[in-house]
């Protein structure tokens, strides 16, 4: 059984990594037998809890893009209505359901293999270390393409606020919002990030930092919902647990909202590359120590 | 873009297909695409009805629509 000790520094910690590049559930599995806490992954509690504490920084999602969702959701209804797409909001929200259903339907598909992958922190160990190898991967390719960009043109510094190199979200095509979204799928695994792995395709589809990691968080936002959603009633038959989940979600929205802040004012400027370099530290940290 | 009659009717039957598929969970004992016991799986019958209702909205984004004047 997941004491609330635990439950409240697993909520704090997934509130923290949810959306930096760097996995919730990959640290989720990995930290707590690194930092020796007395809980076993394959608790039967344990994907119930986590999910819970998802609708907290779901809810600190909806908070940040607020009024983008607003505009996002009368726009999926206008759109559906009529059959096409009018304007900018509707593009949004088709893009954010082309780009949500691959994982939806391969996570619910694939759920009970992967929650056989929870209890193995060696397994997240090597995820991580993967995680690593596309944030950095990512940035390497994009310097490269700076590079080329300068050399050809002289009026624009790249990486830039406001860069007008690199396109912004309302500049994708609906592929390309599916080939992003179809990249979420990956951050089933433990150790892949969900943010990371989308904002690495970001960046392949030629988004600047701050838009990627935009469009990972209106991404992320439908399946967080939704998976923590789902697995409410998986909690019902145990309402102290349920409880003290409630509680921690609180936490780990009120953690998340603050994360989200500054990884968007870091990413204006900043790169994915600290978050690559520290992944594969601690994958590689959970390999040695954990047995 | 311009409609297609048969991608819209091609839409529409997929649609057909995973509100049955959405049935069965609903009303099933089944481990059909869900691993472990026969269960109800209440949650693959909410992935496939809301599949069923993206499947309706593409159909009305593919079917031809009149030209307004």
């Amino acid at each position: 059984m997941l004491s609330a000790g635990v439950i409240f520094f697993l909520a704090a910690l997934q509130g923290l990594t949810e959306l930096f590049p760097v996995s919730s559930l990959g640290h989720a599995v990995v930290v707590p037998p690194l930092v020796g806490l007395n809980f076993r992954e394959t608790d039967p509690a344990f994907v119930p809890v986590l999910t819970l504490l998802h609708l907290g920084t779901a809810a600190a999602l909806i908070i940040l893009y607020r009024q983008d969702w607003a505009r996002i959701i009368s726009g999926f209804f206008r759109a559906a209505k009529n059959g096409r797409i009018d304007d900018p909001d509707q593009r949004m929200a088709m893009m954010l359901v082309v780009g949500t259903v691959p994982t939806g339907v391969i996570g619910l598909l694939l759920q009970n293999p992967l929650k056989s992958l929870f209890g193995d922190p060696r397994a997240a160990s090597v995820f991580l270390i993967v995680n690593g190898g596309i944030l950095f991967t990512a940035e390497m390719f994009r310097r490269r393409d700076e590079r080329r960009r300068k050399a050809t043109s002289t009026a624009v510094l790249a990486h830039e606020v406001g860069d007008p190199q690199y396109a912004q979200i309302e500049g994708l095509s609906l592929r390309t919002a599916l080939f992003v979204g179809a990249f979420q799928a990956g951050a089933l695994l433990p150790g892949i990030s969900r943010s990371g792995i989308t904002m690495a395709a970001g960046l392949f589809a030629g988004l600047r930092h701050e838009e990627a990691a935009r469009f990972s968080f209106l991404l992320a936002t439908p399946i967080i919902l939704a998976a923590g959603l789902l697995e409410v009633p998986s909690l019902s038959s145990d309402a102290p647990t349920a409880l003290v989940s409630a509680a921690a979600a609180v936490l780990s929205g009120i953690v998340a909202y603050a994360s989200a802040r500054f990884l968007l004012r870091y990413l204006r400027l900043g790169r994915l590359d600290p978050f690559a370099y520290y992944c594969a530290a601690l994958g590689v940290a959970g390999l040695i120590f954990i047995h | 873009m311009r409609g297609s009659r048969p991608l819209a009717l091609a839409l529409v039957v997929l649609a057909v297909v995973f509100a049955a598929v959405a049935i069965f969970y609903f009303t099933q004992k089944t481990s059909f695409l869900a691993g472990g016991l026969p269960a109800m799986h209440w949650k693959h019958g909410i992935l496939f009805a809301a599949l069923a209702v993206l499947s309706l909205i593409a159909a009305n984004f593919a079917r031809p629509k009149s030209v307004r004047i």
